[in-house]
């Protein structure tokens, strides 16, 4: 059998949904954002996906994953620092411990 | 000759000088009071000698602008003419004397450096007033003496008598003052000019002359205590005696005479005018006259003395002869006030102003009743001193007048004045002594007397002269006249040494005042002239202003207050609106927007998780959205 769009957009709602799953059924902050990881590689593949079942000619849609992927690491460094810091406060990484926003 | 404004000048710089100043710096700067009169002295004689040999008008005149209505210039001056440099003299001399006397009169007071003030403020008012060449001058000066004499009336304000006699003073002066103002009034606007060359000059009507005259004449009557307007003279002997002497006897109320003198030709345009100031001086002459025969006190005799000869003045003045009045004015102006002066040493040694409790006063003050003698003469006219003269020539004036009524009223004052003299004589100089401890003044009280006396004792040799000088003939007396005037002096005086002068007295007054009842009380109450002003005037003043003063209290003061109590009303419900209405949407908007965060902050949990949740959530309901409505 021949992999398809419909494959890859199935693999991608799949990983998204066991992200989403872990992104809000997990306290711990690092699970969480592990998670959130999941979610953005689904998205990532998607964009890949469309890339190259609906315009095959241009690369625009893998471009902007590699673009994403370089943004996520970002995105993860910066979260990962938050959680150490977080970490020295509370001795604690349980995202429940962190509630100074309550209005 | 511009020096001449120094002669008002130097005293009214006096009176600039020592009254902003403290008590204690007043009382030590009273020689430079002095030395400025004494400065006026010497430049009226120099002035006097500038117009000698006189006879004609004015020498020196100068006037500055100080308004201008309309295209009309109001002017104020003064001119130097040999009235003016008569009067002077009078001031002049009579100030400086009393000034030199009060040093002594007066060292005891307190006050004493105010008592100068005053008195130079007046000294220079009425040598402002003589020297004035217009009307508006001469009332300004009236109107500062005016005041000089409320505040020196009214010097022992501690006491009540001389506050309420300095009140009475200056009201009914101010009565008669209405007058003045009027008569300027008609004045300005029927020549449109105060000053005399002008005013004097102008073609008069009988009908106005005669309201412009009877005007002015109302308003010299109450500066020189005329009948009706005499009440306040004797009251006005509460202020200091040398103060008495020059105001209320020689200068101030000769002021009137002064004006009617001045007003002369008003007064001869209308002829009935004339007639009413004869009278008002006969009249005066004599009810004053007989006044002072029943007085005790020694500064009323002299009062009531004063008024009679003003009375004299206006009978020369309505017998048409100006002459004879300011002669009669200049004599009076000298023994007058040395009568006061002595009067002042005699109040001093006694220590009382009645006269029965005086006696025998010529052996323990030999100077004093040698000059009181001097003038004492002079008032009850024998020759030669002064009065003699003058007074001779009042009645020559009324006979050649053919006024032979008047002459006779005169005639009879002219005795009820040597009467009335002879008894004071005899009681203060020579009834037995009822005193040990009797003083004579000192020395710089009797030197001004002295001076005084001399004076009066000589002038009266000098009438043609100085009627030559004023450009009018002042003759010598009349053997016919001055016998009749001399006789009715003496039988006066006979008769006052025959009651008070012998030793054993043969006539009892006390019975004759219960013979004579009603007669004696109607002297005593001096004709009821001040219970009927005080029952109708004043008593009508106090009762209109009782009404006033409740129609204040209730209606005006009922407006306003009513009118404070809507306003404060108004602004309570100004108040309640701004509180309830505008602080309620304020407060209002305020809280609602506080509520509604209330409930909104909820939303904020500062849990992650149910950021995450309402994220997702949000995401399938987007989701979902775009799934039912299509792309």
């Amino acid at each position: 059998m021949t992999v398809g769009l419909p494959h890859v957009l199935t693999l991608a709602a799949l990983l998204f949904g066991i992200g989403l799953y872990g992104a809000l059924s997990r306290k711990n902050a690092v699970h969480v954002m592990m998670s959130l990881e999941l979610m953005a590689n689904a998205v990532n593949l998607n964009l890949v996906g469309f890339s190259r079942f609906v315009t095959p000619e241009a690369i625009t849609g893998q471009f902007f994953a590699v673009f994403s992927m370089v943004v996520s690491a970002a995105e993860i460094g910066l979260g990962l620092a938050l959680v150490i810091a977080i970490y020295r406060r509370k001795r604690s990484v349980e995202l429940d411990a962190v509630q100074e926003l309550k209005g | 000759m511009d020096w001449v404004t120094l002669i008002p000048l130097l005293p009214a710089l006096a009176f600039v000088v020592l009254a902003p100043l403290s008590r204690a710096a007043r009382a030590k700067l009273v020689p430079l009071a002095v030395a400025a009169v004494l400065g006026s002295l010497g430049l009226s004689i120099a002035a006097f000698l500038a117009v000698w040999p006189g006879g004609h008008g004015e020498v020196w005149q100068a006037s500055v602008t100080i308004a201008h209505i309309g295209d009309r210039a109001i002017t104020l001056g003064l001119a130097l003419e040999p009235m003016s440099a008569i009067m002077l003299l009078v001031v002049t001399v009579v100030g400086a004397c009393v000034q030199v006397y009060s040093l002594g009169y007066m060292h005891r007071e307190d006050r004493i450096g105010w008592y100068y003030a005053v008195l130079s403020l007046f000294t220079a008012a009425m040598l402002a007033l003589v020297l004035s060449d217009n009307f508006l001058g001469l009332f300004m000066a009236w109107e500062v003496m005016g005041l000089c004499s409320y505040l020196l009336i009214g010097f022992w304000h501690e006491q009540e008598a001389p506050r309420l006699a300095s009140i009475k003073a200056f009201l009914t002066t101010k009565v008669g003052d209405l007058g003045f103002m009027l008569a300027l009034a008609v004045v300005y606007a029927e020549v449109g000019a105060f000053d005399f060359a002008t005013v004097l000059h102008h073609d008069w009507t009988a009908g106005t002359a005669t309201l412009v005259a009877l005007l002015m004449l109302f308003a010299a009557m109450g500066k020189s205590a005329q009948f009706p307007l005499h009440v306040w003279l004797p009251d006005a002997m509460a202020g200091p005696t040398p103060a008495s002497a020059l105001i209320h006897a020689a200068t101030m109320v000769a002021a009137g005479v002064f004006l009617v003198v001045r007003a002369f030709p008003i007064f001869e345009a209308s002829g009935i005018a004339l007639t009413i100031t004869l009278w008002v001086g006969l009249i005066t002459a004599l009810l004053a006259g007989l006044l002072a025969m029943v007085q005790h006190d020694i500064k009323k005799v002299l009062a009531y003395s004063t008024i009679s000869q003003l009375g004299f003045m206006f009978i020369a003045l309505g017998a048409g002869s100006s002459t004879a009045a300011l002669y009669h004015l200049v004599t009076h102006a000298y023994f007058k006030s040395l009568l006061f002066l002595g009067a002042g040493v005699i109040i001093h040694a006694a220590h009382t102003q009645d006269m029965r409790q005086m006696g025998g006063l010529a052996k323990k003050l030999p100077v004093t009743s040698l000059t009181f003698a001097s003038g004492s003469l002079a008032l009850a006219g024998i020759v030669p001193f002064s009065g003699f003269w003058s007074k001779d020539e009042i009645l020559a004036v009324l006979l050649h007048e053919h006024q032979y009524v008047a002459f006779a009223i005169a005639l009879l004052a002219a005795f009820v004045t040597a009467f009335y003299v002879a008894r004071l004589w005899f009681r203060v100089f020579t009834a037995p002594t009822q005193q040990e401890d009797l003083h004579e003044g000192h020395r710089s009280m009797l030197v001004p007397m002295v001076v005084l006396a001399v004076i009066t004792a000589v002038i009266g040799f000098f009438g043609p002269t100085l009627g030559d000088f004023l450009g009018h003939e002042i003759p010598w007396p009349a053997l016919g006249t001055a016998a009749i005037s001399t006789v009715a002096a003496l039988g006066g005086i006979t008769l006052g040494w025959y009651v008070y002068g012998r030793r054993t007295s043969v006539v009892n007054t006390q019975a004759l005042k219960q013979r004579f009842p009603h007669a004696y009380g109607v002297l005593a109450n001096k004709y009821y002239f001040d219970l009927t002003y005080g029952y109708f005037v004043v008593g009508g003043y106090t009762t209109l202003a009782r009404a006033l003063a409740t129609f204040d209290a209730r209606v005006v003061d009922g407006v306003v207050n009513g009118v404070a109590a809507a306003w404060r009303s108004l602004s309570a419900a100004g108040w309640t609106f701004d509180g309830r209405i505008v602080d309620g949407a304020v407060n209002g908007a305020a809280s609602a927007v506080r509520a509604a965060g209330d409930k909104v902050r909820t939303l904020q949990t500062g849990s992650v998780r149910s950021y995450q949740t309402l994220i997702a959530g949000a995401v399938v309901l987007l989701v979902v959205w775009i799934l039912v409505k299509g792309a």
